[in-house]
């Protein structure tokens, strides 16, 4: 653990400030001095100053943690998720991406984030309703029974596959059904994840009749 | 100080969430320490204010009129 803290200046800079104001507040309350101006300033920076530095960069260090598979694979009910992506023969479409680098560990989030002005904002109340539905309606769901209830919220957009893949390039122009489909799939007309294009990304969680 | 005792206690609690999902980062931490620990983190901080306000308008009020600046 000491070892990935410090690999990670944010959580250290935070963990260190927090730290730091424990002290002070230790020495505060074990020693109980009057309260004069030093003392004043003391718990100016253990109350004010180091708590707001740790809830900052904690804050920040949260929001990227948010973003890796391993903390959406800890709800029970995405572990067959977590694990397909993180399967290095999985055909899926999840899995593919999770190879990728520009991916990698994020590959939950960079699909699922929407990408519009307010995205990371909306994204992250997403993110509160799914706790919320975890914990208050799936937490003692078995993972049979939450692949058949669990669905998206909403179809899957093209938009989001189309933030790394603009339609524009030659290459992807050159495959015959690409061109024929420009429009409705700009449009999202056809999703990219149909079944008769790159199929669904998790197809392990679809019913049979859609496999 | 008891106000300030109540919050030196409040931002120790406040910082522990934080630290519990620095150290483990899964939903029910990082959800308890971004509510949880920053409302107890702000509430300590609004005693500390308000204790503070306080002494310096007794402190204020201590010096005659005439010598205030």
């Amino acid at each position: 653990m000491a070892s990935w803290i410090i690999a990670n200046p944010l959580i250290a800079a935070a963990i260190g400030c927090a730290g730091g104001s424990a002290i002070l507040l230790l020495w505060y309350l074990l020693r109980r001095p009057a309260l004069s101006h030093a003392t004043k300033l003391v718990l100016l920076a253990a109350i004010g100053v180091l708590p707001l530095a740790t809830a900052t960069t904690g804050n920040v260090a949260g929001f990227e943690a948010t973003k890796a598979r391993r903390f959406c694979g800890s709800c029970h009910v995405m572990t067959p998720y977590q694990n397909d992506s993180e399967d290095p023969h999985s055909p899926a479409l999840a899995a593919r991406h999770a190879r990728n680098a520009l991916f990698g560990e994020d590959n939950c989030y960079a699909c699922h984030a929407d990408y519009g002005m307010f995205g990371t904002i909306v994204t992250k109340a997403g993110g509160m309703r799914h706790i919320y539905e975890y914990v208050f309606h799936y937490h003692d769901m078995s993972l049979e029974e939450a692949r058949r209830t669990i669905h998206i919220r909403k179809p899957f957009q093209n938009a989001t596959c189309m933030h790394c893949h603009s339609t524009e390039g030659p290459s992807w122009n050159a495959i015959k059904e690409h061109a024929s489909l420009l429009d409705r799939v700009r449009g999202g007309e056809v999703s990219c994840a149909s079944v008769g294009c790159h199929g669904p990304a998790h197809p392990f969680s679809k019913l049979e009749d859609v496999r | 100080m008891t106000a300030l005792r109540v919050s030196a206690l409040l931002t120790l609690i406040g910082l522990a969430f934080m630290v519990w999902s620095m150290i483990e980062p899964t939903p029910l931490p990082v959800m308890l320490a971004m509510s949880v620990g920053q409302a107890f983190g702000t509430a300590a901080f609004g005693i500390y204010l308000w204790v503070v306000v306080r002494e310096l308008r007794r402190e204020y009020r201590r010096v005659p009129p005439q010598d205030r600046s």
